[in-house]
């Protein structure tokens, strides 16, 4: 036992070392000094493509591709002749929606951009930090085949600065799939159009000349394009700064051209985003409630753009190493099935769709766990722990020392934290966020609480229950903070689980462990995103963690809670919203109707805290009520075929099977008693209650 | 003339008195390294005794040769190398009752154990075989080989059919399981021309007549096979039918399924042949079919009548400059669409077109000069870039009015895909190289080099993404398996109404790599799996043998194998042929 702790430990210190050795280096440097900086706009580029081609293709070659190719040639022939339109008429249709969607390259607009946007980053930001081994890394890659790369989303911000880190490298800036509420912003649309944005609609409806073209249109990039290729595979902003659980459409659309045997390999280049502070940071809170976001527009965003005359700290960039689809997928499918008949005739099929997640959960996990820990990430931690045990305030002492503590840990743990002097750290980074931390002359830190006003609230547009304004007043801030933490889960969660299971249940076997924590996993297995087939894995990696830190001890076999108790309460205190929002809609499933909307189950769960919250016979974190975690839920339930979601006039309704949700339910309930430990044992009863 | 013509081989019948018992062709014909230098050896070949200044620096760069590591190879094997024949006093009795020529030699085993694969190469110079055959019988006409078939029935022994040993496909090594006694059937003593019919342009041929000898004579009579595969210096027309092999100079006479209109096969069951000799039959499936392709394993094909034509009045080269690889592609597919090809038409990529310019050989001031001019032309004045050009070859066949008449036409496509003619000279060069080439491997060989060429045939709109791609996983792989200094280029070397045919060269240093046979193997194994990915064949012309098994099955279909399956057991219900070739050792019980 104790070799295998040893081992352990020096596996760790150089999985540390090496995050040491992964340099990252501020862009925007070199702008500070630089007096003129237009002079760095317009030099020279030499940027590298995703493929060598002569003669470049121009953007509007792409265009005249979709133009003439046969799927889109038979498909003008078959509208026109059901409709009896002109397939003249038809073609210009065409030709409009590419227009919609086609991407342009203005290098003056990106010139000009790359200028203001100094300008702001140099306002509004302390430092772009970007990776630059990683960057070169891909770029010695870049050349001969399609590269794709993949983004987290985490604001509206992503694209633009990737775009300028993009420029900074000479690396050409990808055509980027945006979505059309960029589109509509008036100037903005072109503007990020003649940088190489192209555009996509979010309505799923079944147009399929629409999606027959932007599909078309897709596939021309990677076959025939050499511009790199980003999209957001979590398909929109995450609005708990928590990774997503990847969407397929776009990942489809690429794969088409491997599967098809059009291009030898396409390179996914996974990148990580992580910002000190959020740009919409308030909206994320109200959106996770269920107030939704105002649209876009354009003097919105300039509006925007003058409150953030602030200071937004850091942006970190992690450029992961590229992921191979011919290394993956190579032995998993055969290609040659499509080698009879003209190409175009060809379709993905189901054996393809069924390995695409494969793909895709490898970016999402790469994503998660090469992004950049910020300092605020772990204050927003601690304070958030002090919370849910009712201690609402900390001082900057005590602060420092429990991010000192943190901080060497995750780094044991694997987060990439920069090493930084701790207490200079702390204060600069709460400067950044004295919005919603304050430090008083005492230097007592606390969460800044009731300072937010919603005014009017239109209850039509409301996602989900009409909460009210002081319960949203209440609550933002709190989800706000949550929203910060919830970066560190990715390396926290599994840890927790395991604490959860034993102090609920006990000493217990390896093999008895697993199976809770499978089960727990599943559950939360779209809360924190990770596929089915890297759970033992991650258990046993979180098993060498906490053994690591006495967290837990194994005697003859047994493992059982040991002495750290600390860090025990950190860790069930980080999942403790999840697990209550989780709890009680299971709890809500239960008590519904065979069939029900989400609305209906989104509603009834949101009143039920609120009115738990309102009491204020204890302190219920307001995160629990967030339609994020709601949804993750009903996500994972259907995944388990608990629930089973169907559309019926557009709206999102679930069949519920009585007995299984009673067994989930019954197995959840297991896990409660831990929540002794911080003290909050009493929600669950109070929660119980009032069922 | 009288007939049968006995015609007098250039290869003698024991073949390693003349050629290269461990590596390719003739012993006086060989790439020479020394004194930092270069030059072909031998005055058989038209570059031969000049000095090829290029070719140093070409592999000290490209693919990393240090002269002084210079590998010693193995000498010729003795009796000690391999276990003695396992062949019983009856057996040997009963040959010498039937007057059938025979040999226990070790060395005439040995070099009829093996085709031209690289790891055959490897093994003759490096290594030892696992299993080698333990006779050689040389039947002299369609009687002997009868009574060999039946010997093998009725003492249970196997005979593999030996005609050039020129295949790359490992169809002639013996299956290294093989308990019972092999015999190998070289069938270079029958090589008479039996009859030859002028009236119909046709020639009765024995099987084991060898391409040089066939053309030479069928030449000084005024006529032509026109069949003319990389090999036919050395392979046998029995061979040719054997494999389904392709010749340069298909467009003018057809593949071997074109040329051949008559065929005899013994089989343990007996001979399978038509009762006519037509030019065309719709009776049922062609069952030449069967025979055309059998890689030896249903039986041993004998006599073969195959059209002739008279020799043609005028030969012509030319050539046609790129400025990439897809604008040659193009033309060559609207030659193919307005069915105007050449006897030959090639298409060779820029590592190709570069390594070319290695085999020139030294050539006189002038010469340099012309070059040069030619040089500044086409990549000053035409804007080409020279690492991206790539050349067409060109021979045209036919009376000088059609040839005149054609070349014009040739050259008006090629313009319109931005060719540019780049004159008779290197047409011809490109030619006469190609019998030089597959001498090349031997040196490598010397020098930890290992080489290999792979074909396939593809249909037009998937060639360039084939060969693209193809490039690219090797490339991928040889990083991937540590090789720093290796080759890959490509040639389009035929073309059809539907597709093309491509062929790829890919050659390594194994300095750094243990198992450098191995390596190739793999990497081989994945350039193939792309190219059936790609929508290429599992081969337009070399065959499956054992080398290109796996690809079988999803080729013909299950159905297909069991089709196979079934032939086989009807025709050889023992398994006397049992060359493995196609499907994994044929169990017995099957049978």
């Amino acid at each position: 036992m104790v070799g295998q702790l040893l081992n352990v430990n020096n596996r760790q210190k150089v999985l540390h070392m090496a995050r040491k050795m992964d340099k990252y280096e501020d862009i925007i440097e070199n702008r500070r000094n630089d007096l003129i900086n237009w002079n760095w706009s317009t030099r020279t580029l030499r940027t590298q493509v995703a493929v060598k081609i002569y003669p470049r293709p121009a953007p509007e070659s792409h265009k005249l591709a979709v133009l003439h190719a046969p799927k889109i040639r038979e498909l003008v022939d078959e509208i026109s002749s059901k409709r009896n339109i002109k397939k003249e008429i038809i073609a210009k249709e065409v030709v409009e929606i590419l227009e919609e969607i086609g991407y342009k390259k203005s290098l003056k607009v990106i010139r000009y951009l790359s200028y203001a946007l100094t300008k702001i980053f140099l306002n509004i930001s302390s430092g772009i930090f970007v990776n630059y081994q990683g960057i070169s890394k891909i770029k010695s890659q870049m050349g001969n085949r399609p590269v794709i790369f993949v983004p987290s989303h985490r604001s509206y911000a992503d694209f633009i600065i990737f775009s300028y880190v993009f420029f900074y490298y000479d690396i050409e800036i990808p055509a980027i799939a945006a979505g059309m509420d960029f589109h509509s912003m008036m100037g903005m649309g072109e503007m990020l159009r003649n940088t190489g944005a192209f555009f996509m609609r979010r309505t799923y409806n079944d147009d399929s000349l629409y999606w027959s073209i932007f599909k078309e249109y897709v596939y021309q990039l990677v076959c025939k394009g050499d511009l790199p290729i980003e999209f957001f595979i979590e398909g929109t902003r995450s609005r708990s700064n928590k990774s997503v659980t990847p969407k397929y459409g776009l990942i489809n659309m690429i794969l088409k051209a491997y599967f098809l045997s059009e291009v030898p390999d396409i390179l996914f280049v996974p990148v990580s985003i992580n910002y000190d502070r959020l740009l919409e940071e308030n909206l994320f809170a109200f959106e996770l409630l269920g107030i939704p976001k105002p649209k876009e527009t354009t003097s919105a965003f300039f509006k925007s753009l003058s409150i953030i005359k602030q200071n937004y700290g850091n942006i970190f960039f992690h450029f992961g190493d590229p992921i191979s689809t011919r290394d993956i997928l190579e032995d998993k499918i055969n290609r040659t099935k499509y080698s009879k008949g003209p190409t175009h005739i060809h379709e993905i099929n189901e054996e393809e769709k069924r390995v695409i997640p494969i793909l895709a959960y490898e970016i999402v996990r790469k994503q998660q766990s090469s992004t950049v820990i910020s300092y605020f990430n772990l204050i927003a931690l601690i304070l958030n722990n002090h919370i849910t045990r009712d201690q609402n305030t900390t001082s900057l002492h005590e602060l420092c020392s429990e991010v000192r503590i943190l901080r060497n840990v995750l780094r044991l743990w694997g987060a990439p934290i920069f090493e930084r002097d701790i207490e200079e750290t702390v204060l600069e980074t709460l400067m950044v966020h004295k919005g919603l931390v304050t430090t008083d002359e005492n230097q007592t830190i606390g969460l800044i609480t009731n300072k937010i006003t919603t005014g009017k609230l239109n209850a039509d547009k409301l996602k989900a229950h009409a909460l009210s304004e002081n319960t949203i007043s209440y609550s933002v801030p709190f989800i706000t903070l949550q929203i910060y933490a919830n970066p560190v889960l990715h390396y926290l969660v599994d840890g927790a689980l395991v604490v959860i299971i034993l102090r609920s249940v006990g000493e217990m076997a390896i093999d008895d462990l697993f199976k809770h924590f499978c089960f727990l996993r599943a559950i939360f297995s779209y809360e924190f995103v990770l596929l089915e087939s890297w759970y033992k894995m991650q258990f046993e990696s979180s098993l060498n963690n906490l053994l690591g830190q006495n967290i837990i001890i194994c005697k003859n076999g047994q493992y059982n809670i040991y002495e750290n108790k600390y860090f025990e309460e950190v860790l069930i205190s980080s999942i403790q919203p999840f697990i209550l929002s989780h709890y009680v809609i299971t709890e809500m499933l239960l008590k519904t109707a065979a069939q029900v909307d989400e609305k209906t189950i989104f509603t009834n769960a949101q009143k039920l805290l609120e009115e738990a919250i309102n009491e204020k016979k204890m302190f219920i974190h307001p995160y629990c009520m967030s339609l994020d975690s709601f949804g993750n839920c009903l996500g994972s339930l259907g995944k388990m075929k608990v629930i089973e979601k169907k559309q019926i006039n557009g709206k999102n309704v679930f069949n519920i099977n009585q007995q299984s949700i009673a067994k989930v339910k019954r197995d959840l309930e297991i896990y409660i008693p831990s929540f002794h430990v911080i003290k909050s044992f009493d929600i669950f009863l109070h929660i119980k209650s009032k069922l | 003339m009288t007939f049968p013509i006995n015609v007098e081989s250039a290869i003698p019948k024991h073949r390693h008195q003349l050629l290269k018992w461990n590596g390719w062709g003739y012993q006086d014909s060989k790439f020479v390294f020394k004194d930092n230098e270069v030059y072909f050896s031998g005055k058989r070949y038209p570059i031969g005794e000049l000095k090829l200044p290029h070719f140093v620096g070409w592999v000290t760069n490209v693919l990393g040769i240090d002269a002084l590591k210079e590998q010693t190879h193995q000498p010729p094997p003795t009796n000690l190398d391999y276990p003695p024949p396992n062949i019983s006093d009856e057996i040997i009795k009963t040959l010498e009752l039937l007057n059938l020529s025979h040999s226990l030699n070790v060395m005439d085993r040995v070099v009829r154990a093996h085709g031209h694969t690289l790891n055959d190469m490897f093994i003759l110079k490096f290594g030892k075989f696992e299993r080698i055959p333990d006779i050689v019988i040389w039947p002299e006409c369609h009687d002997h080989v009868v009574e060999i078939v039946k010997l093998a029935e009725e003492y249970n022994l196997v005979i593999i059919p030996f005609g050039g040993g020129t295949a790359v496909s490992g169809a002639v090594e013996c299956p290294i399981d093989e308990r019972r006694p092999i015999i190998s059937l070289d069938t270079s003593q029958m090589n008479r021309i039996l009859w030859l019919n002028e009236e119909n342009l046709v020639a009765c041929c024995e099987c084991g007549i060898i391409g040089q000898d066939l053309e030479r004579t069928l030449n000084d009579l005024g006529y032509t096979t026109g069949h003319e595969p990389d090999s036919y210096e050395f392979s046998s027309l029995g061979g040719w039918v054997a494999t389904r092999a392709s010749g340069m100079k298909k467009n003018l006479y057809g593949n071997i399924e074109d040329l051949t209109v008559h065929i005899k096969m013994v089989t343990p069951k007996g001979v399978l042949e038509k009762g006519c000799q037509v030019p065309r039959l719709s009776c049922g499936p062609d069952f030449n079919h069967i025979i055309m392709g059998s890689e030896g394993s249903l039986g041993v094909i004998t006599e073969v009548v195959i059209k002739i034509r008279p020799l043609p009045k005028c030969r012509k080269y030319g050539s046609i400059v790129f400025p990439d690889f897809e604008y040659g592609v193009k033309c060559m597919r609207e030659v193919a669409r307005q069915r105007c090809q050449p006897a030959s038409i090639r298409l060779m990529d820029n590592d190709q077109f570069k390594f070319g310019v290695i085999l020139k050989p030294e050539s006189s001031y002038f010469g340099i000069m012309l070059d040069g001019i030619k040089q500044f032309y086409i990549t000053k004045i035409k804007g080409f870039d020279s690492d991206r050009m790539c050349v067409m070859t060109l021979l045209l066949e036919g009376d000088p009015e059609e040839v005149k008449i054609n070349e014009k036409k040739l050259y008006n496509i090629g313009s319109q895909f931005k060719g540019v003619p780049a004159g008779e000279k290197n047409g011809e060069r490109g030619y006469m190289l190609t019998f030089v080439i597959a001498y090349i491997r031997d040196l490598g060989l010397q020098y930890n080099v290992v080489a290999e060429s792979f074909e396939t045939s593809v249909p037009w709109n998937k060639a360039v993404t084939l060969v693209r791609n193809v490039k690219h996983v090797v490339i991928e792989e040889c990083t991937k398996a540590g090789i720093v200094c290796f080759v890959i280029n490509s040639r389009v070397t035929q073309t059809y109404d539907s597709g093309c045919v491509i062929y790829f060269y890919l050659g390594f240093n194994y300095s750094n790599i243990q198992n450098p046979v191995e390596v190739h193997h793999h990497l081989e194994e994945k350039a193939r799996d792309e190219i059936i990915a790609c929508g290429g064949s599992v081969s337009h012309h070399h065959g499956v043998g054992k080398l290109r098994k796996k690809w079988y099955p999803e080729t013909v279909s299950k159905v297909g194998v069991n089709l196979y399956l079934c032939a086989k057991k009807e025709l050889d219900p023992k398994n006397i042929f049992a060359t493995n070739n196609f499907v994994d050792s044929v169990p017995h019980s099957k049978l």
